[in-house]
This record gives C-alpha cells, sequence and structure tokens, in this order.
C-alpha cells in the first residue's frame, strides 16, 4: 500500500479541507491523516483494475469468466470456518454510535451520519434474529458526551424506534471515546457472569476529546471482561486498534476501516455472529434451569401473573402453572425461567455448524449426473483428454460444478451448496438418510442408485 | 415507447399472479399408517391427495406441485424425480417416454385407487404426469422397503424431508425470477449469511409464492432426534416466508406444531381421518393471497417444548448450558456439558438437602442404654 502514496497526492487537498475542522485536536490527528490517505488510495486501486481479471473466452465473449466469477465469489463467501468453537450466545453488547460532527460527511452515501444510522437499525434487526436471547444498548456520542439512545433490553423494536429518532437531528459537536465507553461499562457492569459483555463502535471521527486517561479506561474494561469492537469510517486511528487489541487479547482484528458502503455493513454484520470463547472464562459458565412452558387459550380472561393484566391467552408456567402474559419472563412467582425454545433453536446452527462441501474432480463426477437434492443436471462429464484443459479460475470453484458433502458423499449444484450453508444450514443427503449407523452403508446404497 | 419495442407485453405478463409452488410432504411411515389402516388406508389417502394435488395444478396454469415422501428410513422425491433410467430428460418437462412407461406400469398393476383405466387416455396432462409419477415412484419406494427396515425404524425423515423441499423451493424461486427477470434471484442466491434474512423486504407479491404441507401421522417422540435439524428447517422456512401447513392424522407432533405456528401456517389435527380431502379442498387449498381474506383454521395453543440433547425427551423443564444453550432433561454428569465440555456451575439444583447428623447421633445414646423395653419418645432439644 505505501508505494502508492505518491500517486495520490491530488488527495491531499480534499483530506485538507476535512482535516481544517478537526486541527487542534490531539497529536493522532496527524499521523492517522497520513493513514487515512494511505486508506483511500489501496482502496481505489483495488477498484481501478477489476478489468484486468476478465480473460476472453475461446468464443470471444467473456460470458463464461463473468459466470466463473460470479461462482467463485458464491463459493468465498461460503468457505468460512467450521470448526465448532465455543460461542457466547447470552450476549450483553452496547453499540455506540459517533454522533459527532466528522459523520456528516458525505464519503458514505448519502451521508456517513445516515447510512450509520440506516445499517445501525438493520443491525438490530439482525443481531436480535441471531441472538434472540441477548441484550443490546446503544449509546450515542455527541458535543463531547455520551447520550444514551436506548437502555439495555431485548426488545428490538425499541431500539429501532430509538434509532430512528435520532434522523431529525444533525450529528455535532466532538466524540470522547472515554466518555462512551465509561457510560459502556456502566451499563454492563450488572450483567451476569454466564454472558458476554461486548461494546461495539461505529467511530467517523480521528480524534477523541476526552477527560481524562483513556488508557486506564481500558485497563478497567480488560479488568471487566469487556470486549471492544470498532468500525472506523474514515480511517485508522492509533487508540482504537490499541482498545480493541487489549481488550480482546492482544486480537485486533475486531477493529475494521470501511472502504465503501458495502464494506462498512459487511463489518457490521459481522458483530452478529456470536463471538468466541475464551478458555478463562470457564469457570463463569453455568447450568441454567428453564422451562419451556406451551402456549393456551381461555374462554374468559383471567389477570396474568406478571402485570395482573386480564387476558385471554398467555403461557402457563411449567413449574407452578402461573399465567404470564409473555416470553421470555421469570415466572413471578416461582422463579423459574421462562423461554420459548424456539429461541434457543435459533443459535444452534452456530452450535453444529454445516461442514464446507468439497470440489469434485474430474475423476469422481461421473457418479452423479443430477444435483441431489433439487434435481438440477450438472454439465456432462467431457472425455478423459480434455479433463486437465480447463483449470479452475478460481480458489474454492468446482470443476464440474459439483460438491459433495464429505459425510453422506452426494453430490450438490452451487446453489444448494449456498443455500445449504447460509439458510437451511442442514445437509439434504445427510438429513434423508438414515441416521443408525448399522444401516448407514445401505443407505447410501439407495441414495446412490436413486440420485 | 412501451407499446412499441414490446415491453409493454411483458409487463402485463408481470403483473398476473405469480403462480404457486405446493410441496407436500407425504409422512410415508409404515407403522403408523398400519394403525390408520381402519379409517383412511394409505391408497385412499394418495387418491386424495392427488385430486388435492390436481385442484392446486387447476387454480393457475402455472402452478406447480412437488411430492417428497418421509419415509421411514429415508427421504426420497416422489414428483417431480429423476427417473434413474433415463437421466438425460428432466421429469418436469418430460416427454411421451416417461409417460409412456409410467403409464404401462399404471396399467399392468392397476390396484391404486386411482387408476381407472380407460379414462387414462383424456385426462388432462399435467394431472396425469403428476399421478403416475407419485404412485409409481411410490410403488416403487415401497418395494424397497424390506421388513428389515421396517422393524428397524419407526420414525419418519421429517427432516430430511423439509431440506429436500426447501432445496427445489430455492431452485425453483431462482429459476422463477431468472425467467421473469425480478431481482429475487440475487436476494435469495446473492444474501450473505446476514442479508439471508433480508429477502423480508422484498415485495412478496413477486416472487414465486410456495408453501409447504406436512401431511404428517407419526408421533412426536419418533422425530426427537431430529430436532435441531427440523428447528433450522423451520427457521429457513420463516426467513424465506414459506408457510408450513400441517395435516395431521395421528398421533402428536410438538415440532410441527411450532413449525406451523412459527412460519405462520394452518394446523389441524384431523379428528376424521376419513375426511381428509373434504380437509385438504377447504383448509389447505387457499394460497397465500386467498389466505389474507379467509379466517383461518389455525391452532392457537401451541406445544413449545423441547427436545434434550442427552436422552432426546421431550421436556417442558430443562437445563440449559449458558456457553451453548444445549438443553438437558437432567444435570449432566460432573456438570459437564455434553456438547460443548464446560465444566458448569450447578447451583443449587442437584444439592440434597443438609442432613442434621448430630441430632440422629443424640437419639442413639438415648436408645442404647434403654434398651428396647419402651421406646422413649424423642427427646426435645434443650433451649
Amino acid at each position: 500500500m505505501a508505494d502508492t502514496d505518491e500517486e495520490y497526492i491530488g488527495e491531499v487537498s480534499e483530506d485538507e479541507a476535512d482535516n481544517t475542522i478537526l486541527r487542534g485536536s490531539r497529536g493522532e490527528g496527524s499521523a492517522s491523516r497520513v493513514k487515512r490517505r494511505k486508506q483511500r488510495g489501496g482502496a481505489e486501486w483495488e477498484v481501478s483494475r477489476t478489468w484486468e481479471t476478465l480473460v476472453e473466452g475461446a468464443d470471444g465473449t467473456i460470458s463464461s469468466t463473468v459466470e466463473g466469477l460470479l461462482e467463485a465469489g458464491k463459493r468465498k463467501r461460503l468457505l468460512k470456518d467450521t470448526t465448532p468453537l465455543q460461542r457466547g450466545i447470552i450476549r450483553h453488547l452496547i453499540l455506540i454510535i459517533d454522533l459527532s460532527q466528522s459523520m456528516a460527511e458525505k464519503d458514505l452515501r448519502p451521508t456517513r451520519y445516515l447510512l450509520t444510522l440506516r445499517y445501525a437499525q438493520e443491525l438490530v434487526r439482525e443481531f436480535f434474529e441471531q441472538n434472540p436471547i441477548s441484550q443490546l444498548g446503544v449509546l450515542g456520542l455527541r458535543d463531547g458526551l455520551t447520550v444514551r439512545i436506548s437502555d439495555m433490553s431485548g426488545n428490538p423494536t425499541e431500539h429501532i424506534s430509538a434509532i430512528q429518532t435520532l434522523r431529525d437531528q444533525d450529528p455535532k459537536g466532538l466524540p470522547s471515546l472515554q466518555n462512551g465507553l465509561e457510560m459502556a461499562r456502566g451499563a454492563l457492569f450488572h450483567t451476569p457472569s454466564h454472558g458476554t459483555r461486548e461494546i461495539f463502535i461505529i467511530f467517523g471521527s480521528l480524534l477523541s476529546s476526552d477527560p481524562g486517561d483513556i488508557h486506564q479506561t481500558i485497563a478497567t474494561l480488560v479488568n471487566d471482561k469487556v470486549r471492544v469492537g470498532i468500525v472506523g469510517l474514515a480511517a485508522q486511528v492509533a487508540i482504537c486498534r490499541e482498545l480493541c487489541a487489549k481488550t480482546n487479547g492482544g486480537d485486533d482484528t475486531r477493529y475494521g476501516v470501511a472502504l465503501n458502503e458495502h464494506h462498512f455493513r459487511e463489518l457490521l454484520m459481522d458483530v452478529t455472529t456470536p463471538p468466541a470463547t475464551y478458555s478463562q472464562k470457564h469457570s463463569a459458565s453455568s447450568l441454567l434451569m428453564m422451562g419451556f412452558p406451551s402456549r393456551t387459550v381461555e374462554a374468559s380472561p383471567s389477570l396474568c401473573a406478571c402485570h395482573s393484566k386480564p387476558s385471554c391467552g398467555g403461557y402457563l408456567c411449567s413449574r407452578c402453572s402461573s399465567k404470564v402474559c409473555g416470553l421470555p419472563a421469570e415466572c413471578p412467582s416461582c422463579g423459574l425461567t421462562l423461554i420459548l425454545s424456539t429461541h434457543l433453536a435459533r443459535s444452534y446452527h452456530h452450535l453444529f455448524p454445516l461442514i464446507n462441501w468439497v470440489e469434485v474432480p474430474w475423476q469422481r463426477a461421473s457418479r452423479s449426473s443430477v444435483c441431489f437434492a433439487c434435481g438440477i443436471a450438472f454439465p456432462p462429464v467431457p472425455p478423459k483428454d480434455q479433463w486437465q484443459m480447463a483449470e479452475p479460475q478460481a480458489k474454492g470453484m468446482s470443476i464440474s460444478s459439483r460438491y459433495e458433502c464429505t459425510v453422506c458423499k452426494n453430490h450438490f449444484c452451487i446453489d444448494c451448496d449456498l443455500f445449504a450453508h447460509e439458510v437451511v444450514h442442514n445437509c439434504p443427503g445427510c438429513q434423508s438418510k438414515i441416521t443408525f449407523p448399522k444401516k448407514a452403508d445401505r443407505g447410501l446404497e439407495i441414495m446412490d442408485t436413486s440420485a | 415507447m412501451n407499446a412499441v419495442d414490446a415491453t409493454e407485453h411483458y409487463e402485463t405478463s408481470a403483473r398476473d399472479p405469480a403462480p404457486a409452488l405446493l410441496t407436500v410432504i407425504l409422512d410415508t411411515n409404515p407403522h403408523a399408517w398400519a394403525l390408520l389402516e381402519d379409517s383412511l388406508p394409505l391408497s385412499k389417502a394418495i387418491a386424495n391427495i392427488l385430486v388435492f394435488l390436481n385442484a392446486h395444478l387447476a387454480c393457475n396454469y402455472a402452478n406447480e406441485v412437488a411430492v417428497v415422501a418421509s419415509h421411514s428410513q429415508k427421504a426420497a422425491w416422489l414428483y417431480p424425480r429423476e427417473n434413474p433410467a433415463t437421466t438425460t430428460t428432466t421429469s418436469r418437462d418430460a416427454d411421451g417416454d416417461i409417460s409412456m412407461n409410467g403409464s404401462s406400469t399404471n396399467n399392468n398393476n392397476n390396484n391404486t385407487a386411482t387408476t381407472d383405466g380407460p379414462g387414462q387416455v383424456n385426462k388432462y396432462r399435467p394431472f396425469r404426469i403428476v399421478e403416475e409419477q407419485v404412485t409409481h415412484n411410490l410403488r416403487e419406494l415401497m418395494a424397497s422397503t424390506t421388513g428389515a427396515d421396517v422393524k428397524a425404524a419407526n420414525s419418519t425423515m421429517m427432516a430430511g424431508a423439509l431440506t429436500l423441499a426447501l432445496s427445489h423451493i430455492n431452485r425453483r424461486s431462482i429459476a422463477w425470477a431468472e425467467a421473469h427477470g425480478g431481482e429475487t434471484a440475487a436476494e435469495t442466491s446473492g444474501g450473505g449469511p446476514s442479508s439471508g434474512g433480508r429477502s423480508s423486504g422484498t415485495d412478496t407479491a413477486e416472487r414465486l409464492q410456495s408453501r409447504i404441507l406436512i401431511i404428517s401421522v407419526s408421533g412426536a417422540s419418533d422425530s426427537a432426534h431430529q430436532y435441531i435439524p427440523i428447528m433450522n428447517g423451520i427457521f429457513a422456512c420463516q426467513r424465506l416466508h414459506i408457510p408450513i401447513d400441517v395435516c395431521k392424522l395421528s398421533g402428536d407432533a410438538v415440532f410441527l406444531q411450532q413449525a406451523s405456528d412459527a412460519t405462520k401456517g394452518v394446523y389441524m389435527s384431523l379428528t376424521e381421518p376419513r375426511g381428509l380431502l373434504q380437509y385438504l379442498m377447504m383448509a389447505f387449498l387457499p394460497d397465500q393471497r386467498s389466505r389474507r381474506h379467509l379466517v383461518l383454521p389455525t391452532r392457537v395453543d401451541v406445544d413449545f417444548r423441547a427436545a434434550c440433547f442427552c436422552h432426546r425427551r421431550v421436556v417442558d423443564v430443562g437445563f440449559v448450558c449458558s456457553i451453548c444453550l444445549s438443553i438437558f432433561c437432567e444435570p449432566p454428569e460432573n456438570g459437564t456439558c455434553l456438547t460443548c465440555g464446560t465444566n458448569l456451575e450447578m447451583g443449587d439444583y442437584g444439592a440434597k438437602p443438609a442432613v442434621v447428623a448430630r441430632k440422629r447421633k443424640k437419639k442413639k445414646r438415648v436408645n442404647g442404654p434403654s434398651g428396647t423395653a419402651t421406646p422413649t419418645p424423642t427427646p426435645t432439644p434443650g433451649p
């Protein structure tokens, strides 16, 4: 990236315009300005070269390459790590949004501010989709102070409407990272030890005007086992990297700087995956007794035990049969945690991830002519001498358009591969045959003939 | 302008109501059907279902059906299915060859309730293809089931059938969107793990309307070992806005109740299985668009119990590991989670009430010297 520095001198004028606002801030501003230029230069360098990867096919068109690139792109997203890591599924997250004047910039369309608010709402929705029994709170950094946008709760609509009201206001003043962290630490202080404590910051500024020593705050965060993740919108800031590294046990991958709108969104959505648990936190885990009540409907309304309001329907506590009107809740009479089992089940695919399917070379491709799951026809196997002709265009892409599950040995197409790994989290082949081990090979035989 | 380059033509066709894809998952568990033999034998049920499928096909010329069998030891396609003998032609545009084969087998062993020989020729072709393939493949499936299979397994592969059905729906949605130039293809196939759930934002009117009907006969305890895959399938349906309708002929299916509840489908437990066709026609035929205007027979009390990971029991009070949220019906041994291996603090759950040993000793000493002649009353503790 460093070698691109000279070529982008023309950009400096624009940067200087930005920095007139920020002048007079702390010393790290000038250092990050250089970094910022590099960052931008790097981004444009990558963007400007995409056509070079296109190669004309034998017939003079680029359609085959384009198709290959599309498939490779799908596949690249798929090939994620499937190691069953221990993950903290009961999460407590504080989302801190920068509401300072630097968010008014228009380098992300329409403005950093509006885009951040929109993505923050998506983040909240997706967060609760993925982490249904987690808690979230939202804070904002404005005028050197921290403003509370919404309190810790498990209700997504509350947060979304709170973020929505920010649209009418304008970003203003300077942000204070330290104030934000301290307030978030206070909010996370009472959370039970079996859940995670996380802070996620969307930070558009290149400075932080703090009342005290931020390093002290970082040390207390490390003590309290709070993990911090940051997405920068402008450039890398040294204190942000240090903050992420220190609170994540030396791993600074949770600090990212958005290159463009799409990348920004990707960085945000990464937060929704529960973080892996570090081994030193083992002692904090405990066994929780929970009830899975069933919903009942009564002919005549009765009072619920939680709010003393008359209602016709509700959930009966599985231990003491008191009626509560909503879940998740704690039974008011016996104290049992009541939860919808579907809430728990939603996160099971993180625990038992579907392993990645492998590419199938032509040698093994003749076993199947159609996709096992959807029945689409695969390209026929060419004669042997052509096997070596077409080398794979991209890593992870199968030359025969077939992808094989290593457990059930069935072949699938790219769309089913994608669908199975990203939406269903089931292997159609493995689920379709009997699970008893003694019958496994016979079941496989049947599969082969029918596929 | 549009009239000149004929785009108007496409626009009007796009404004037509989107066709509906109905996927029927038929539970063919032999054990459960044997119990139903008196009221509704399988052959009769198949005949009813075929009439129902035809009714669906007749609603719109572009409507599609698919049938998956969830058998005791495997899940298999009944329609559409790649014929192993003629692998080159896809069954969707099944031409003369396959149909001829199918009809010949049908005529040879003409024992199903639906096949009535001379009427075959004049039957509407889509009806005939579906009927022939379903009966042919079902017969094949039954023939491949040996006595040992029946003895070995008494459950049904509901999770596999659901996954197969979803894969097919995904394929057809992509194909339909491509053919009609919808952006939904990119939406369903191109979305990342995060944007997979974002498909909720797309306009439902522009997509292929898919729904799943499960005709279930097996009980709940049989499918407890498939709890996680079934739940995964349910959440996938929820994300893709595919309602799961459940028509319960016998037994009690905990997870299927949750399935129809979560996906806003219809759940009906038939008290009189003989009236299957009537239930199907009345409750399950309307598609998503019509359902907005109907009062649906849906179940209001839903069984939300879960299956434990250790013994596959269906429980309503369980112990949950705080790390991985695995459910156990009793605290695991040594407090070690069976899924993630974490050492769990047991809290007070396993603890026995503390026994006050001192008192018993005292009592013995009192009993000792006095012998067994007269049992002394329990000494009241002094102040």
